[in-house]
Formats: structure tokens, sequence, C-alpha cells
């Protein structure tokens, strides 16, 4: 990778750059994005319609007709057996804010040793980590279970948290990251000033990462929030369950038992509002500034 | 090695500890191994015994496990529903991997282009699948796709065609195809929007300068510098396309074309969660386990340099 | 540099160890050995609103607590009672089906509870009785509910297109093609592919039995003549078109409920509870009647669903488990509770006849005597021996008849493929076949 001095901040230049670009819409990209946009949202829609509907109404009338029972459906989602569906969101937002935090960092850490360093066993060690997408978690479930049974963890929130900050996907789009964003010279520089090994990870390396470390957040986020197999596995306590468990026990209660068709389909649509929240905030993570100028190759 | 020097000009040793990398490593290392490789060696393990039952079978004391050598594999790779499965998979994958890759890459770039209107509500609205939780998907799918309750199918009824059924043997693909894409295209899109806004914008400068298209700014200049996300996002949705089980299990229910063992993982899951046979389970996690190694290690190889081109090898 | 390097790892190992250590001592359950102190027992169960029963046990049972949790039902969690019995955490009681409990005691997951339910076992049919004992003198677990399989169909439906209600099986296939001719676009009923359980309850009525025991040997017949029989009735009548094939419990399946495409379900006593979550606006259009019958003279009936309350062999308390298993099923209010409550059908022969059933269900308003004719029926029920292997059937009896519907087969090669799977796999376990 070639690397040049510092350049002067790209703010400067930015205004007359933006001023020589034609300033007309494309009509076709637009539009484009425009159809991959509904494409993605009628599922969507579906949802946010058949939670307006009462449950006689669900399945009776046309699919895409709205109903007006939507805070019907809440009240009796928010009533159900306590309000166990709240505290299975406080669960969820718990499992999947902290767990995402700590496997960003995690990932973080592990991405920047990856890229930044050589030292032996580096080959090795990150095949080995990738490796661990091979396996797929349905068969490590139970075995999973045992051995935190022995730790004595079961049915705790830390057999959840515990299992899911490891993400290889996270590590390897760190490594990626770490490799694209951070120039070998702000290192070194670093380095020459007396920093820290710890402080030049904290200082220079983690700013820069962050867009990259966001994108690895709310990936691990989603996937912890969106997990099922895992905690269902884990907990056998209802009140710990996160709102995926929570729901699907309401779905599948058997054959003999209605199922709660309504309450879960307004969970489900309440549990998608917090995404979105933390969606809108992290986007402006992803307006990134480059420290330096330095051409990549 | 030149001497550094500090900003007063003292010479300054380098003290990088050798052991700095291993200690950034280590936590990752640790849960790592608790997590990960543990309960893969227990189920590595396993796979090589099984059940014997004494007797009756029922009561204290009747199932024992014995060593069982390589009878799993042996029946795992003997079984023709495996190699069927793993038949579907491919098929499965040949359609998807282009359709969901290509449409994450097109949405990415239209999204870096900077005169493209409604790029925050599409990129939101694309990421927003990945945000429904997969509890209700069998719902959800059964009402977009039975005939008796799809609005797709009463447009076309209502407009005098006849209904397309999505869920034969053959229409199953499509069917699971546009699940998977639908839900998997916004996050890949991310990875690589995320990637294309890393590139500092004086790259495309000169070349519009000179007076290329946006297209072929996009084919030349764009496409080549964030192939390492590209072949991030593809090696990764290769790995998930060959473990594929949740789209699969949320039409079975609603469809006599699919199988409880469609796909290998549904086989895995099968064993091991309905018929509470967890050798034969981890005896086919691991030919799965091995055959995608295979395939992902030979990708890796073609694409080696390109993945980690920026870094110093 | 360095220090700052060993002060972060082992800060951090630190912390990450006693973190451990804090959750390990907080997780367990603290399972007083004391006599004196209360005794904590953990439940199992997927009957909704049961805490509401449980708490009337609690209030008059100061020291012996029990704390139910729902968390998944029937086959799940069986797996989850399983794994959880291998990592030494059982829970003291469980909600078994029926047809689990040979895989259970098979694996040695449940107590034997003979001792604290001498006195329970009058209150139970001796079919009921039979399946918790599994024919050998243990007793396993106490009996919850039954499901004694009946039919239901829309009285206004039937009167509409002329039809008589079905009193034998040749009956019901010529209501089915008179259905089709009348009204092309409903069907009598439909055949699912995802339902093991109503397709054994059925075969139990033809007297069919798929698995026996003679000494310490298996026999396995899941093609016996019985159930070639059911079988090929059930494919001939979707070959011919003139029942549905689409699965049940799909939203199609429910709207089909809704809106007549479907005016007939063979089901069980629970009927009308899922009826009434499914199609609420079809409330007193339905009646029950029992099922068709092979022949005009028999009056058989088969089983689908019904749960048992079973005993740990890890419990820790386990006499108190069964004291509270035996509570459950048998005492007047829990019974009661567990009707109104949970609507279950209870398999306590005085909770039968109890006053929770005096009247009849909400959604059958229009048949005062719903649950005498129930009782009847119910009394009627053919008993059933499962293996220890039922999952692997029944899970091969979706795939084959699946596949059986999808490609047009005779049904009766689904059934031969279920024998096949069956068989193969206690083979491959080392059981002795005969």
């Amino acid at each position: 990778m070639t690397t040049t001095a510092a350049a002067p901040p790209i703010e400067e230049t930015r205004p007359e750059i933006t001023r020589s670009r034609p300033q007309g819409i494309a009509v076709l990209p637009t539009l484009v994005l425009l159809l991959g946009a509904l494409y993605c949202l009628f599922p969507v829609a579906w949802v946010v319609i058949a939670s307006t509907k009462s449950p006689g109404e669900l399945f009776r009338t046309f699919t895409f007709a709205p109903g007006v029972s939507i805070f019907d459906n809440v009240v009796d989602l928010s009533t159900y057996q306590g309000g166990i569906y709240w505290r299975w969101t406080v669960n969820t937002a718990l499992y999947a804010g902290v767990g995402g935090l700590a496997s960003a960092f995690l990932s973080g850490i592990t991405g920047y040793a990856f890229a930044k360093f050589r030292f032996p066993g580096r080959a090795f060690l990150f095949n080995v980590l990738l490796a661990g997408v091979l396996v797929p978690s349905i068969i490590l479930a139970i075995p999973q279970y045992l051995l935190l049974a022995k730790m004595g963890l079961t049915n705790t929130y830390w057999a959840v948290l515990l299992p899911s900050i490891v993400s290889p996907y996270g590590m390897y789009l760190a490594r990626i990251y770490a490799a694209a964003a951070i120039p070998d010279s702000l290192i070194e520089a670093a380095r020459t000033d007396g920093a820290s090994e710890w402080r030049i990870f904290t200082a220079v390396a983690l700013p820069v990462m962050r867009p990259g470390l966001v994108t690895v957040f709310l990936f691990q986020f989603v996937a912890i929030w969106n997990n099922f197999l895992l905690p269902f596995i884990m907990l056998s306590d209802d009140r710990k369950f996160p709102v995926t468990v929570g729901l699907y026990t309401l779905l599948n209660r058997g054959n003999t038992v209605p199922a709660l068709y309504t309450l879960v389909i307004t969970g489900s649509l309440l549990s998608i509002i917090p995404l979105v929240a933390l969606f809108l905030t992290l986007q402006r993570y992803w307006r990134i500034d480059l420290v330096s100028g330095a051409v990549r190759a | 090695m030149t001497t550094a020097v500090d900003r007063v000009g003292r010479p300054v040793r380098r003290t990088t500890s050798r052991a700095v990398p291993y200690a950034f490593l280590a936590p990752a290392i640790v849960l790592f191994t608790v997590f990960l490789l543990l309960p893969i060696g227990y189920a590595a393990y396993l796979s090589f015994r099984r059940v014997q039952v004494k007797g009756l079978g029922l009561g204290p004391g009747s199932r024992i496990e014995v060593f069982a050598g390589l009878a799993n594999y042996r029946a795992a790779l003997g079984d023709g529903e495996l190699w069927r499965g793993a038949l579907r998979v491919l098929g499965y994958g040949a359609i998807l991997l282009p359709t969901m890759l290509g449409l994450a890459l097109l949405f990415a770039l239209l999204l870096d282009l900077h005169r493209s209107r409604l790029r925050r509500f599409s990129r939101i609205s694309i990421f927003l699948p990945y945000a429904v939780p997969s509890v209700i998907a069998s719902l959800l799918w059964g009402f977009l796709y039975l005939p008796a309750v799809s609005p797709g199918q009463y447009l076309l009824r209502a407009a005098g065609f006849s209904e397309i059924d999505l869920m034969t043997s053959r229409t199953i693909y499509v069917a699971l195809v546009n699940i998977a894409v639908w839900g998997g295209v916004g996050f890949n899109m991310l990875v690589i929007y995320t990637a294309l806004r890393a590139i500092p914008h004086e790259l495309y400068e000169s070349a519009r300068l000179d007076g290329c298209s946006e297209f072929q700014v996009a084919w030349r200049i764009k496409i080549p510098l964030v192939m390492p996300a590209l072949i991030l996002t593809t090696v990764f949705s290769a790995i998930a396309t060959l473990q594929v089980f949740s789209e699969p299990t949320t039409l079975r229910p609603l469809t006599n074309s699919l199988s409880t063992t469609w796909t290998p993982l549904m086989k895995v899951y099968r064993d091991a969660f309905v018929r509470n046979d967890l050798y034969s389970a981890a005896a086919t996690t691991m030919v799965l386990a091995v055959f995608t190694l295979i395939v992902s290690l030979g990708f890796l190889r073609l694409v080696q340099s390109r993945a980690f081109g920026q870094e110093n090898q | 540099m360095r220090r700052g390097f060993k002060r972060f790892t082992t800060t951090a190992t630190v912390l990450l160890a006693g973190a451990v250590l804090v959750a390990g001592c907080s997780s367990g359950d603290g399972g007083g050995n004391n006599p004196n102190q209360k005794v904590e027992l953990t439940f199992w169960t997927w009957v909704p609103n049961i805490d509401k029963v449980v708490e009337k046990w609690n209030a008059t049972h100061p020291n012996i607590h029990v704390t139910a949790s729902n968390q998944a039902q029937g086959d799940e969690l069986v797996t989850k009672l399983l794994t959880a019995a291998k990592a030494g955490n059982p829970p003291d009681l469980a909600q078994v089906e029926y047809q689990a409990l040979p895989t259970l005691v098979s694996n040695d997951v449940l107590a034997d509870i003979k001792n604290e339910t001498t006195a329970a076992k009058a209150d139970f049919a001796d079919g009921v009785w039979a399946t918790v004992t599994l024919g050998t003198d243990a007793v396993y677990a106490v009996p919850q509910d039954v499901g004694p399989m009946m039919l239901y169909y829309r009285q206004d439906e039937f009167t509409r297109l002329g039809l008589t209600v079905p009193k034998t099986w040749d009956e019901f296939a010529a209501a089915a093609a008179t259905v089709r001719t009348k009204s092309p676009k409903q069907f009598l009923t439909t055949f699912s592919s995802a339902d093991p359980g109503w397709f054994v309850g059925l075969v139990q009525q033809a007297g069919g039995s798929w698995w026996g025991v003679n000494g310490d040997t298996w026999k396995v017949s899941v093609n016996d003549a019985a159930t070639k029989k059911v079988a090929d009735y059930w494919g001939k009548l979707v070959a011919d078109g003139v029942v549905d094939d689409q699965p049940m419990y799909t939203p199609e399946w429910n709207k089909a409920l809704n809106d007549g495409t479907l005016i007939a379900w063979p089901s069980a006593v629970w009927g009308p509870g899922v009826l009434a979550g499914n199609a609420a606006d079809t409330k007193g259009k339905w009646a029950m009647a029992p099922l068709p019958q092979w022949s005009a003279s028999e009056n058989k009936t088969g089983s689908w669903g019904g749960s048992t309350t079973g005993v740990t062999k890890g419990s820790k308390n386990k006499a108190a488990a069964a004291q509270f298993a035996v509570w459950l099923n048998t005492d007047p209010e829990a019974t009661a509770g567990l009707v109104r409550e949970g609507g279950i059908y209870p398999a306590s022969k005085a909770a039968q006849a109890g006053p929770a059933l005096q009247k009849a269900p909400d959604f059958f308003s229009n048949q005062a005597d719903f649950y005498v004719v129930a009782k009847g029926i119910a009394d009627t029920a053919a008993g059933f021996t499962f293996g220890p292997n039922v999952n692997v059937t029944y899970s091969a009896y979706k795939d084959s008849f699946a596949k059986a519907i999808a490609e047009k087969t005779a049904f009766a090669g689904a059934v031969e493929a279920m024998q096949t799977a069956t068989v193969s796999d206690m083979q491959a376990k080392g059981f002795k076949l005969g």
C-alpha cells in the first residue's frame, strides 16, 4: 500500500467539488431505488395492516384491507400475562444492546490486531476464527447448553449474552475496514510520539474504524435481536425470554390450543420500531471523514 | 530499521512488545475457544458415538452411549436424501447468489450517486426486512403466497388470469429465493455501501472531469475498489446459502412440496431436535462443514489477493 | 506500555471471571434440603393460563411452592427436557404428551410415582391409565387431558347443500362427492399431511396398532391392515378430488373455515377452542357429531392429542411433586380451573362429569348437550401403544404423505415408507424387533 504524506484536510476542497457537479435529479436511479424500496416494504405493509385487524377479521377480510383495532391489539398485548411482552422487549434490548456493543468492540480490537500487526500464526489464527461460521448454530446449541450447564449458567442472562459476543463475520468486516481506513503512517506517528499500543487503538484506530464498527454493531444487534434458537435452548424462565422466543410461545401452542395470531403480529410490529429508530440514529456514522487524504491503491 | 526520533529530537526505542497483537486477540480467542471450539469438539466427539439399547429400552439404564466408529458418517454419506438436499441447495444458491448480490451491489451504487433522490427513504426501506422477526415468517409468507389469502393472486384473478401456484415442486425455488432476497439484500447492500463511502471522492472527480459517465465511473473505479467487500459478502452469503434452513422451514407448514429434510441443515435440525438423535446430526454437520470449507477455501484462494490487497502482504 | 497491557488484560480477565462466578452463584435454584423450609418446584407446561390454577395450590399449600413456566410445547418441550436432564438440571414437573412418554422413559427422564398415585388410579379410564404405565408395574405420569375425536360440521352449509350427517365413512365419501358436484368451490374437508396426530387418531378408530411388546421384543406394524385401510380410503378421496389436500393450521386453512370453503372438520374434543380462535364469526353455525364409523354397528373413536403431568427423575422433591401432579389432575377445583382457564378436556372421570362441563362451550351454544355427547364419545376411545421412537414415525408421516400428495402416488406407499423409517431407526439403536 502506498502512502503519501498527510494531505490537507478534504473539507476545504469539498465545496468546490460539489459546485462542479450537475445538479439535476437522476431519474432512473431514483426509480430503481424506489422500486427496490417498495418491494422490500410490501411484506412489512402486511405486518402493519394485519396488526390493525381484530382476531375475527384476520382470516375473514381481504389481506390488505386495514382494520381499526390497532389500539385494542396493543392493549391486549400489553395486558397479556401481566405485561410480559414489555419485559421481553427489555430483555431483548439488553441482550442485543450489550451483546452488540461487546461484539463490536471485540471485533474492532480483533480486526485491528489482524490488520495492523505481523506476527507468527496470524494467518492460522484468522482462518480458525473464520472457520467458526462453517458450523451452524443448530448443531452448537445443545453442546453449548451442556457446557453452560456445567458452568451453572443456564437460564441466566449470561447464557444468551456470552455466546453471542463472538462474531467471525464481524471480525472479518472489522479487519477489512481497519486495513482500508487506518494508514500505517498514523500508527507509526503515534508510536513515535510514545503512545501505548492501547492508547493508539482507542485514540487513533477506533475513531477511524467507527463507521465500519457501526455496521458490525448493527449487524450483531439485529442478529441477536432476531436470534431464536440460542435463547430458546438456554432459557427456561419465560420472564427472561427475548421477544422472539416469547412471541413463538404465543404462536406455537400446539394443535389443541388456538394460537394468539393478533398478539404475535402486533408484537412483531412493535419490535420493528426500535430497530428502525436504531437504524436512523446510526445513519450519521456512515458519513465518513477520512483523517488523511492518503491515496489507496 | 531507522531510528525514530520524538518531537524533541531524542531517539526513541521502538518498544512495541511482540505480545501486543496476542494480547489484543486474547479475548476473542478465549471466547471463541469456550463457545465455539469446545462445542464443536464435543459435537465432533458425538459424531463417533451412538445409542445402544438393552432389552426393551424402557426403564433405567436401558440406553447407553457406545463408540460407533464411522457408522454415523457412513449412514450420512450413504443417505440419498442428503445428496438430493445438497443438489437442491446448489440449485437454490445458483439462483439466489447472483440475484441477491447483484441487487445489493446495484442498490449500493445507486445510493452512492449524489444525484439520486429519496436515498434515505430507500436505504431504510431496503434494510427494513432484516428487522422483521422470523417468528412470523410462516404467517407472513402464508398470507402473501397462499392463493386464498394472497393479494397478488387476488389481483391475478381480478385481471382474469389464473392463479400462479408459487409452491409446486418447481416454483418453490422462486418462492424461497424471493424470501431470501427480500430478507438479505438490505444488509449486503449496507456492507457494500459502507465500503463505497470509504473511497475518497477525488478518485472519481478526475475521471468525471475527463468526461466519464457515472456508469463508467461505477464500472471502472468503484466496483474494483470495493472488491474486498464484494468478496466478503459473496463468501459469507455462499456459506449461508449452503447452510440454508430458515426459508424452507418457514414454507414447509404451508405446502406439500417441501420435506423436513429438503436441505442438509434441515436434516441436521430434524435429527437433533425432532428425533433427539444428536449423533447423526453431528456426523451430518461435520460432513457439511468439510464440504463448505472446501468450497470457501477454493473460492478464497482464487480471490486471495483481491480480498486483502490493501494490506501489506 | 507493556505494563498498561498487562493491567488491561488482568483487569479484564478478573472482571470476566468474577462476573461468571457471581452469575453462577446467583443463578442456581436454592433447593432447600431442610424439611422445614419451603419446597420450590418448577413445572414446565403449555396449558394456557395455568398460573391461575397453580395459584390455588400455592395458596393452600404454603410449604410447597410451584412455579409454572411456559416455554415450549409438545415435541420441543421433549427436546428441552431431554437436554436439561442430560445436563442435570431438569424441572421437577413437566407436561408430557401421551406419545412422548415412551421416549422420555427410555431416556430415564421420568420418575416412577406409583406410590403417590395408588388412590388416583380409579379416577381414570383403564385405556388412559395404560398409556401412563406403559404396560409395566410403574406409573410414569398422571393423565391430564384427553382428546377423543369427533366430527364438527357446518350445520347451515349441510342444510343448504341437502346433506345429512354421515354415520359411516362410506356416507362421508358420498357426502364429499356431493359437495363438489353441487358447489365446486367448496370441499367437505381436507387431508393434511402436516398432522400425524390426526392420522393416528383415525387409525386408532380403525383398530390399528403400530407398536406392540412381546417380552423384550418390539413388534412394529405401522403398515398393518387397519392403517392401510385408512390410508387407502383417504388416498382415494384425495385422488378423486373430493377432499382438499392442503395442510391444516395455515392462513389459507383458517380462511377456509371462515368463509365456508371447508364445511367439516374431523377433530377432537378441544376443537371448539381452535374454531373460536380461528373462525370466530362462524360461532353458532357448527355442530358436533360422532366420527363416521367403518361399519354401521360400530361405535368407536380414536384420540388426537392429550397430555399428562410427569415428575422427573432429577427432581429433588419427587414426593411433593407427585402430590402436586395428582392434585392438578384429580382435585375438583384444579380440574375445573384447567377446563375454564386452559380449555382442556380433563382425563379424570369425575371432572368429565363435573360442574365446569355442564354447559356447552360458548362457540357451540347451539348444542346444549355438547359435553354429554362428548363424554359418551370419550368412553369409546380405543387404546394405543406408542413406541420408543414416535418422533421418527411422525416426521416420516409428514414427509411421505406430503410427497404422496405432491407426486400423486398411492398413500399405501407412504405408509410403507413410515414403516421402513421406524424399523430401521429402531434397528440402528439396537432394539430387538420381532
